[in-house]
């Protein structure tokens, strides 16, 4: 995924080959193919093979340790669709997804004007809020837990010594789910501010300082000029964060296994119990792919919208 | 005037976040190198005397030297394999323009944002069967094919740098598509194959959720080894903290170093895989 993807107009004098080689174009074409032959075997070998393999057992009913696949239809999507603990997940995803997305686009773009506006020093402060974004997810997550875990975590250590009784984090729903928010609000924040900066020290300044001139000030000269300038920084920012936090594992595999209960289990956590706990591949499968089916359906309304703009309707 | 005045807020509340990024990542330094009755004072002890018996224990007699060792063989692994692939494949397609070649882009987009878990499944099932559970190949493999999509429009974005020109220029020198790219332009291209060397080490060293499944004893990784490793006293607590800050030394370093290209890495990439 590119933020060029999401900007990349076609120069149409680069569309057709030139003159000068449109005569050999033919066989040139065919040996550049070739060297995309090996990457592409991989490809389909190793990626598009195993997904549709995943896809015709989300069809068989299908155990570890079960000699042969047995056929089963459409068993498997009934009884996932019937299932409240699928519904439950799906909610608990999709509540994740937007309260990180949000808070993390709010932050991100308030870092970002912050850096954009600052007149020195920016290079440092942006190392140093960048750190968490590179660690390992599962350290990352480890270093959170220490600081919620019940009576040695800092975060009740501060809070006791105001004389206020620490909440259970780790081990409440609805804190529970704060927590895992505040990971990913606290190790993804950092990659929205660097895109977004980027995108605004590519923005024309003549712009800004036309707004001003009109007498645009504060959340007008952000609203009407900065945003649309960025909004291939902010579709791309969307499209990437929405598509992994959609598949968040670690963090949540690390601060609450998907608990208390099931309270914390997205689509990932509780197909990964599927195949790996209870050892029932199929239905995993069967839940791997309505996730997939979920996740491509919004991927498709990002594209659409690039393609909207690449056509100049906006 | 406005902008002088509005400074010191930016800075303050600039660095309000960045306390709010580094606290977690200080906190478990301190855990790691306080004794545990230290480390868990309320209210938090400000003086101690650093002890490093923790950071000893848990790299040399708790064997994560072993699973660094493993994450290292497979990320590099990763990197020889996936980088000569992904850059063929990219420089091929930068070159291109037909309507195929840029649907074959997009559909590389489109796989990147698959669930893992479910290219997941089937990986387990064809290892099981192979017998290659807790090999090195099995997850070598499973990280080229994750990262290939990545690799290609990463490096892609560094061969469309490199001017067509030179392309027809040395076709009228008489090299063919081949020697064109092996004698020509890959060593222009060497500064966007360092990056995206790099970037997919990065990548293979972080992953997590395939590792936990397709390695073993003989093949875990850091991640795997430092979420599974557990125990009841206290001196977990400082052990777990020095083997995580262990584990992210490396990548504290590798940002130095990367500083400048990380923009487009994660523009590309996203490194999350």
């Amino acid at each position: 995924m590119t933020v060029q993807a999401f900007s990349e107009r076609r120069d149409p004098k680069a569309a057709g080959p030139t003159p000068s080689s449109s005569a050999r174009a033919y066989p040139r074409e065919i040996s550049l193919w070739l060297f995309v032959v090996p990457s592409a075997l991989v490809v389909l070998g190793i990626q598009l093979y195993p997904v549709l393999y995943a896809v015709y057992l989300s069809f068989f009913d299908y155990h570890i340790g079960q000699s042969q696949p047995r056929f089963v239809g459409a068993d498997n999507y009934l009884a996932l669709l019937g299932q409240d603990r699928v519904w439950a997940s799906l909610r608990t995803t999709v509540i994740l997804v937007a309260c990180s997305l949000a808070v993390e686009f709010a932050l991100g773009l308030l870092l970002a004007l912050g850096l954009y506006k600052l007149t020195r020093g920016a290079r440092i402060f942006s190392t140093l809020i960048f750190v968490p974004y590179l660690i390992t997810p599962v350290v990352a997550a480890l270093f959170l837990r220490w600081i919620f875990a019940a009576r040695w975590g800092l975060a009740d250590a501060v809070i006791a010594s105001f004389d206020i009784f620490p909440p259970d984090w780790l081990g409440s729903p609805v804190w529970a789910f704060v927590t895992i928010i505040v990971a990913d609000v606290w190790q993804f924040t950092p990659f929205v501010m660097l895109i977004l900066y980027a995108g605004l020290q590519g923005m024309d300044e003549a712009l800004l300082e036309a707004g001003k001139i009109d007498g645009a000030s504060g959340p007008r000269l952000v609203w009407h000029i900065i945003l649309p300038c960025l909004r291939p920084q902010i579709l791309f920012v969307l499209a990437i964060r929405l598509m992994d936090s959609f598949r968040t594992f670690d963090s949540i595999y690390v601060l609450t296994g998907g608990g208390p209960g099931t309270a914390t289990e997205t689509l990932t956590m509780y197909t990964y119990a599927l195949a790996f706990k209870q050892l029932d591949l199929g239905r995993a499968s069967t839940l791997g792919v309505l996730t997939m089916l979920i996740v491509t359906g919004l991927t498709l309304m990002i594209i659409s919208l690039m393609y909207r703009r690449e056509r100049g309707a906006f | 005037m406005r902008r002088l005045l509005g400074q010191p807020l930016v800075v303050f509340l600039l660095s309000l976040f960045a306390l709010f990024s580094l606290t977690p990542i200080i906190w478990a330094v301190l855990i790691s190198i306080k004794q545990p009755a230290d480390a868990f004072a309320i209210p938090p002890k400000l003086f101690f005397e650093p002890t490093f018996r923790f950071h000893y224990e848990i790299w040399v007699e708790r064997r994560f030297v072993e699973f660094f060792l493993n994450s290292a063989i497979i990320a590099l692994g990763t990197v020889f394999i996936s980088v000569p692939l992904g850059t063929l494949a990219a420089y091929g397609l930068s070159r291109l323009e037909s309507k195929m070649a840029r649907s074959y882009l997009m559909g590389l987009l489109v796989i990147r944002m698959f669930p893992h878990i479910l290219l997941l499944i089937p990986f387990f099932i064809v290892a099981r069967s192979l017998s290659m559970i807790d090999t090195y190949p099995a997850m070598i493999a499973a990280m080229v094919a994750i990262n290939q999509p990545f690799t290609v429009w990463l490096m892609r974005s560094f061969f469309l740098e490199i001017p067509r020109e030179l392309d027809e220029a040395a076709t009228i020198d008489g090299c063919n598509a081949w020697t064109t790219f092996t004698k020509v332009i890959l060593p222009l291209a060497k500064p966007g194959i360092v990056v995206t060397s790099l970037f997919s080490l990065l990548l293979a060293y972080n992953e997590f959720l395939f590792a936990l499944i397709l390695t073993g004893s003989n093949t875990k990784t850091l991640p795997v080894a430092i979420a599974e490793y557990g125990g009841e006293d206290l001196n977990y607590w400082s052990l777990s903290a020095a083997g995580a800050i262990g584990i992210m030394l490396p990548i504290l370093l590798f940002m130095l170093f990367f500083q400048r290209h990380l923009v487009r890495g994660l523009t590309i990439g996203a490194v999350k895989g």
